[in-house]
């Protein structure tokens, strides 16, 4: 007797438990930015391929079309973004603050700022090495070549510290000149202050076209670090954080599946692959499940393309920089990305 | 009750109530600030406390005072960015001062061409932004000097190129030291014979060589130490190779621009404070002075500038204070001074905003602070002393 009643509250209990799992967490970023009825994304001040104003004030590139993509996920339409460029001094206390809503904006993802800057790093949109600008003059075919040097760098970039490290580790000896800007740091370079810049690969093949004479200087082509870039989001909004993540993984995926701005609508009709229905909402209803629309990745690779597209477009072949997929590209071809499976 | 009510119809009691409670509402909003800030920082996830200072900094500065290196702690960079900013400000505003006594004193020249000249400097700079004339020296000059390879070479010893001036730096500091103090000495000595001087002008009217006494001490004594000091050391002279020249010590063009622009700058505010303070002393001073027989230069030394000092050292100190302040331009340019280092690099790699800015905002409050001090200790030494 006890036994069953025991058993019944038992029941009871778990009942009731599975009830409220099916109601969501709530997620006051969301909301706001439903309410708002615009997404909140916070890009670097100037960054040709990545993060770059027209004189129209359009903004263009790999990171903002993330943030595009974000907000076709979330709002329906690629264009409900309002970016705020963001220096490297403002960029954490503008999202910690709250005046963003995530941060996309070629930063580097270390331990240290997840772990005491009440961060969340939500996958890499981005694999870079560091590596370093010099004039052709120099005859320097990698960074060990620089002994002696003058570097200029952005004050307080993991650039700066990985730079100092480098060259202690190999008892080199460079002069390091901090400057509050990347800006300020390549015109000093241009202006000859300094005999190397340092930055990551992509930025570096963005910066250089503002150079007085971009031919006449060369990107080292060994890179002296890693460092994976990708959207941020801050502690403490967790169905916020998992929307961020999936859509990045959503459009890295629809590279994987194939799927592409030019035949989203016939694989939403036609595709047999159940990770593809799965991905464009035609079953499953995994939009739902975020508190989004079922057709929350159908929106963002209709109206911005998949992880390829964008790549392609902003600093691929296609593009000023011309870089190279190399790490950037899909597992399966020899890159770095990969997406857990939408199942 | 009654005796409740007259202590409060007191009206020092009332002053005081006043004050009491004036002081506890300001310490709760900022007990409750504070608490707050930190609450809201614990739920974000953001580290807060003052640890950090003891991480490793891992930051290379290319102008070091003290025996920093990057493998030191954040604390450590900190002191880095206080003695850059004090040794800028230090020097500025002995360099400025001079600089602005001699335009002001020129632009009350009765030199048509001279104190037009001053005349323009001071409108030219009082109208244009600081951030302007730090831009200028620093793209200026660095545009202006040759690459290293190219570097003007100044006796074969020191090298000037738009890495900076490297100079010659003394193996052993020993020699240095006795030659440093030999200049105090002499320093001293010059002090003590001056006063000696002026008791004895004013007992008896007489008046001491003391141009020959501090050529001597103040000039020649400190020339021979420091030619005896560099004969007597081995120095670690720079060498071309590579990028740069190696050994030596290296001063930044950061350096250089920043001090010539607040020098420049600063200099135009103070000639109008030399010349308002001239200007303030009484005509009458001067013709009773000329009167008496004295020569103009004297009557300038002796009359008119130490009536003039007591006008001029209060707006003097607010020009001291900005100085101080207007150093933190440096930013802009890598001058690694304490809010390039420790607001720009130590905050973005740790992240701690709050106390980072708290920390600078101190320092130029105890720098600024003992600045004024030190000036009011003057203003009240100099003040017209009525009997």
């Amino acid at each position: 007797m006890t036994f069953r009643i025991l058993g019944a509250v038992a029941l009871l209990a778990a009942g009731t438990s599975m009830a409220q799992a099916q109601q969501l967490t709530p997620s006051p970023t969301l909301d706001a930015v439903k309410a708002r009825g615009n997404l909140e994304c916070g890009v670097h001040l100037g960054l040709p391929g990545f993060s770059f104003a027209d004189d129209k004030g359009e903004w263009t590139g790999l990171d903002v079309e993330y943030c595009r993509a974000l907000a076709a996920a979330v709002l329906g339409d690629a264009k409900k973004v309002k970016f705020t460029p963001t220096s490297v001094q403002q960029r954490w206390p503008i999202l910690q603050s709250g005046q963003v809503d995530v941060l996309s904006r070629n930063s580097t993802i270390t331990f240290s700022r997840n772990a005491t800057l009440g961060l969340n790093f939500q996958g890499i949109n981005f694999y870079e090495g560091q590596t370093f600008i010099v004039r052709k003059s120099a005859n320097a075919k990698t960074a060990a070549d620089l002994d002696g040097a003058s570097v200029c760098v952005a004050a307080g970039s993991t650039e700066e510290k990985n730079a100092a490290d480098w060259f202690r580790e190999r008892n080199l000896k460079v002069t390091i000149t901090n400057f509050q800007k990347n800006d300020d740091a390549i015109a000093a370079y241009d202006a000859g202050r300094c005999d190397a810049y340092t930055a990551g690969v992509g930025a570096l093949a963005g910066q250089r076209a503002k150079l007085k004479t971009p031919d006449e200087h060369v990107i080292l082509t060994q890179p002296i670090s890693n460092d994976p870039q990708g959207p941020v989001t801050r502690w403490g909004d967790e169905r916020w954080q998992l929307i961020v993540r999936w859509v990045l993984n959503g459009t890295i995926a629809a590279e994987a599946l194939g799927v592409t701005s030019k035949n989203v609508d016939e694989m939403k009709a036609n595709s047999k692959n159940s990770e593809v229905r799965r991905l464009l909402g035609a079953e499953g209803g995994f939009g739902a499940m975020m508190g989004l629309s079922d057709d929350w990745m159908y929106n963002a690779i209709k109206q911005v393309g998949n992880y390829g597209e964008s790549y392609e477009r902003n600093v691929g072949m296609g593009s000023g920089l011309k870089l190279e997929r190399g790490q950037n590209q899909l597992w399966t071809k020899g890159g770095l990305l990969f997406t857990p499976p939408f199942q | 009750m009654a005796k409740a009510l007259a202590l409060i119809n007191d009206k020092r009691v009332r002053d005081w109530l006043y004050q009491i409670g004036l002081i506890v509402l300001l310490v709760g909003l900022t007990v409750f600030f504070v608490r707050n800030a930190s609450e809201n920082m614990v739920k974000a996830g953001i580290a807060s406390g003052f640890d950090f200072l003891w991480r490793t900094s891992g930051i290379e500065v290319p102008f070091v005072l003290t025996s920093y290196t990057q493998a030191d702690n954040i604390l450590s960079l900190f002191w880095v960015g206080v003695a850059n900013t004090m040794l800028v400000t230090v020097i500025a505003i002995v360099l400025a001062t001079l600089l602005g006594f001699a335009v002001g004193i020129a632009r009350l020249s009765s030199h048509w061409l001279l104190s037009t000249i001053a005349g323009a400097y001071i409108e030219f700079v009082r109208n244009i932004p600081l951030l302007f004339f730090v831009l200028f020296w620093y793209f200026g000059v660095i545009a202006a000097l040759p690459q290293p390879r190219q570097s003007i070479g100044l006796f074969g010893v020191a090298f000037l190129n738009n890495r900076g001036i490297t100079i010659p730096l003394p193996d052993q500091p020993g020699n240095f030291r006795w030659a440093a103090l030999a200049i105090l000495i002499s320093w001293a000595g010059y002090w003590l014979v001056s006063a000696w001087a002026r008791r004895r002008k004013e007992a008896t009217g007489q008046d001491a060589p003391l141009l020959a006494i501090g050529l001597a001490l103040i000039v020649a004594v400190p020339a021979l130490a420091l030619a005896w000091a560099s004969l007597a050391t081995a120095w670690d002279i720079p060498v071309l190779r590579g990028f740069n020249y190696r050994g030596g010590f290296v001063v930044i063009p950061e350096f250089v621009a920043l001090l010539a622009a607040l020098v420049t700058y600063t200099a135009g505010f103070i000639a109008e404070i030399v010349r308002g303070g001239i200007e303030s002393v009484a005509k009458g001073q001067t013709e009773a002075a000329a009167a008496l027989g004295l020569r103009p230069r004297r009557i300038l030394s002796l009359v008119v500038i130490p009536q003039a000092l007591r006008v001029m050292t209060p707006p003097l100190t607010n020009q001291y204070l900005n100085v101080l302040k207007n150093s933190s331009f440096g930013a802009a340019i890598a001058y690694p001074d304490v809010v390039s280092l420790f607001m720009g690099s130590a905050l973005n790699n740790t992240g701690q905003a709050i106390e980072i800015i708290a920390m600078t905002l101190a320092v130029y409050l105890v720098i600024g602070l003992a600045v004024s001090a030190l000036m009011n200790w003057y203003n009240a030494r100099i003040a017209l002393v009525t009997r």
